[in-house]
């Protein structure tokens, strides 16, 4: 058998691992080990040199195996099995210990945090002696492609694909294309008619021939991987319908916050307060009236309706402020002699053109009044027959720093965005997590903003977080690119850590297929053993953990290869028994 | 010099180990006592493996995956709370403390609530002392 030989790589991050783990004396103890040929410890090892460098010594020192210890793996594990190949070595010969996430970013002691990582690097040194080289296989891409949800973001990812001349798939759960933006009247902040521009989207969907639009439709079942999935909707409620696709564009958007929880704001209890929803209602129909018929003399709109508050939603719904402004402006047409006062927390102007519409807004007489959203908030109540108006606002006005009183007939709540109800069932159909706020994860916040933790499943618009039109329009478009790079392609690498079935061991009991969440595992009645699906076993290893004989492999998470890791935890001496492998 | 536990966790790469990197980015601390092995999922951890990090002398054992119903593999920490409940009674029949296992379930998003967990049972296992284990080994041998 070919001498094992391993190179292990300590990597500084800059200070943020070498602040507080001896990074040096890290790779000198683990230098002591039997088949360390080389233990190093570098700058930056995610770098082109600190990647170089791996590459030169496997090519150099003959190392066939090599342990990273660095960030977590979920980010750059990729990045050295790359190195690896590209030295000539098989990528799974490799494995990462994360010292910065799991290790010097979370704790205070150096001696202590030094002594883990040197339990981490041990416990990865002891594993990768057991990694065997896996290829990597590749299934052909069916070029045709899902999305889900037809407003903007669904609907420009579905022309962007159709325009290359693939086939798409746009289901829409409600009757109509358009999601939030059909119910808007204008859009910020170049105040232009937002229906003028969603009907030439939704007219170029409907006339393109690659586009199958089934609107009032709901998808009732997801299954498949990437390149081959399935599902089953059922278009108008009838009768079920199967479609085959490659890729999965989830477009599913957001829904509003309803304000009726802020008591406060007295929504649903006095007759003129509006949700800026109900209000975009009122604009597009053309008439600003009280309920009573008459047009409002002043007019409050207040902003951060259940965003960036602890009591509701923590995070910015990021285009209210704007939303806000361009609600004045259309005020001030309509109604030239009404008092209008913005009573916001502080205002988000970022984004092209954004600035120039609120210091436009400033000079058409509109009151700007702050309140501390960290405070009370304002509050809403009926005004006494003697004053002029129906409403009054109490808030402690934070520039001036004084209590004042703002009267108004008509009150626009600028309530925050928030997930879909359905958010949690769409994840599930598709695979993919949520965050605390029920958005969907990217796979990387920076490098990968559109793709997921599953492969073949892209996250666009709202779903993802709070956005505009023309980033929502954006990350429809880079998903699209993405798609049609893997449509280009024809084919695409699939998990390789998958399960195998040993038949001399398997006893054929059959409890794998009882455990396994895909049914991937089928049973060859004449052997009587057991037998794995590549192509559906996702690589879970529920089965391996099943098996009573050992007959099941969970490849690069075999019980050798973790029995190894734990060892490797929990040992402190030279191990002889590595020289032996 | 005060006893300082070695707990080995089991952690889920889709929910849990997600989340022990959120607390890393978010720059939570929490007691270097914890030792952590990626898995795909929760049910991948084979009873041996716990009873194996026992042997090994581990103090504590805990096993992290992702909520009931968000599951990555769709049901694999279903599979794994049984097996828990299974070892939980096996170990307290071999004489460790039933309280040194422990099961949890951390999303991708409760980096803080991983930190939480580990500090809780660190304490624990501390206030328990070193594992039973070690004791009868060093009586052995």
């Amino acid at each position: 058998m070919e001498e094992v030989k391993i190179g292990v790589y300590v990597c500084w991050c800059g200070t943020n691992i070498a602040k507080m783990v001896d990074v040096e004396e890290v790779a000198k103890e683990i230098g002591k080990y039997p088949n360390v040929v080389i233990a190093r410890d570098y700058k930056y090892m995610c770098s082109d040199p600190g990647q170089e460098l791996i590459i030169n010594d496997i090519k150099k020192l003959g190392l066939n195996r090599v342990v990273v210890s660095a960030c977590s793996p979920r980010i750059h594990e990729l990045t050295f099995r790359k190195a690896l190949e590209k030295a000539g070595l098989n990528p799974y010969l490799f494995e990462m210990a994360n010292i910065r996430e799991q290790d010097s970013w979370v704790h205070t002691d150096r001696v202590e945090a030094t002594r883990k990582a040197k339990d981490l690097v041990r416990a990865a040194l002891h594993k990768v002696l057991f990694h065997e080289p896996l290829s990597e296989r590749t299934v052909e891409i069916n070029p045709a492609t899902l999305v889900i949800g037809g407003g903007i973001a669904g609907m420009s990812a579905a022309l962007e694909i159709a325009g290359a001349g693939k086939k798409v798939y746009l289901v829409e759960k409600m009757e109509s294309l358009g999601g939030m933006m059909a119910r808007l009247d204008l859009t910020f902040p170049g105040l232009e008619s937002a229906r003028d521009n969603l009907q030439l989207t939704v007219a170029r969907v409907m006339k393109d021939p690659n586009i199958e639009v089934y609107t009032n439709t709901v998808i009732r079942d997801i299954f498949g991987y990437v390149g081959n999935f399935e599902c089953i909707i059922s278009p108008n409620f009838k009768e079920d319908i199967s479609l085959q696709f490659g890729n999965v564009v989830v477009a599913t958007g957001l829904k509003t916050f309803d304000p009726s929880v802020i008591p406060e704001y007295k929504y649903g209890q006095l007759p003129d307060i509006y949700t800026s929803h109900e209000f975009e209602g009122m604009l597009t129909s053309g008439r600003i009236v009280r309920k009573d018929g008459r047009p409002p003399e002043n007019v409050a709109i207040i902003h951060c309706v259940g965003s960036r508050n602890r009591n509701y939603h923590e995070y910015c719904s990021r285009v209210c402020c704007m939303t806000a402004l361009k609600y004045a402006n259309q005020l001030r047409s309509a109604l030239p002699e009404a008092n209008i006062f913005e009573i916001y927390a502080d205002m988000r102007a970022m984004g092209k053109g954004c600035e120039e519409l609120y210091s436009l807004s400033s000079r058409r007489k509109i009151m700007f009044l702050m309140f501390d959203q960290q405070g009370p908030l304002p509050v809403i109540r009926k005004a006494g027959s003697r004053d002029k108006c129906d409403y009054l606002i109490t808030l402690q006005e934070k520039l001036s720093g004084q209590d004042i009183e703002v009267p108004a007939d008509m009150v626009i709540l600028m309530v925050g965005t928030e997930a879909r109800e359905d958010a949690k069932e769409v994840a599930h159909q598709v695979g993919i997590s949520m965050c605390g706020n029920a958005f969907f994860i990217e796979k990387h916040p920076k490098l990968d903003p559109v793709a997921t933790t599953t492969n073949g499943v892209y996250i666009v618009g709202s779903c993802q977080g709070p956005k505009d039109i023309p980033d929502s329009i954006s990350q429809a478009r880079a998903a699209a690119a993405r798609i049609l790079g893997t449509i280009a392609q024809g084919s695409v690498t699939v998990e390789v850590t998958t399960a195998n079935v040993n038949e001399e061991l398997c006893c054929g009991c059959q409890t794998c297929i009882k455990v396994c969440p895909y049914t991937a595992i089928s049973f060859k009645e004449e052997e009587k053993v057991s037998f794995v699906n590549e192509i559906l076993c996702k690589g879970c290893g529920t089965c391996g953990s099943a098996c009573p004989t050992g007959a099941i492999t969970c490849r690069h998470f075999t019980d050798r290869q973790l029995i190894n890791q734990i060892e490797g935890l929990m040992r402190m001496d030279v191990e002889p028994e590595l020289k032996e492998v | 010099m005060e006893f300082q536990p070695k707990i080995i966790a089991f952690l889920c790469n889709w929910c849990s180990y997600t989340g022990a990197d959120l607390a890393g980015t978010s720059r939570i601390k929490y007691a270097p006592n914890i030792r952590v092995i990626r898995v795909m999922c929760s049910g991948r951890v084979d009873p041996t493996f716990v009873l194996k990090s026992f042997t090994e002398g581990a103090d504590g054992v805990l096993i992290c995956g992702c909520h009931p119903g968000d599951c990555h593999y769709h049901e694999g920490n279903y599979k794994c709370l049984r097996r828990y409940h299974l070892l939980v009674k096996y170990i307290e029949q071999m004489g460790i403390r039933p309280e040194r296992l422990r099961l949890e379930w951390v999303s991708a998003s409760e980096g803080k609530i991983f930190a939480e967990i580990v500090n809780e049972m660190v304490q624990t296992v501390k206030a328990l002392g070193p594992s039973e284990v070690k004791t009868v080994v060093e009586t052995l041998t």
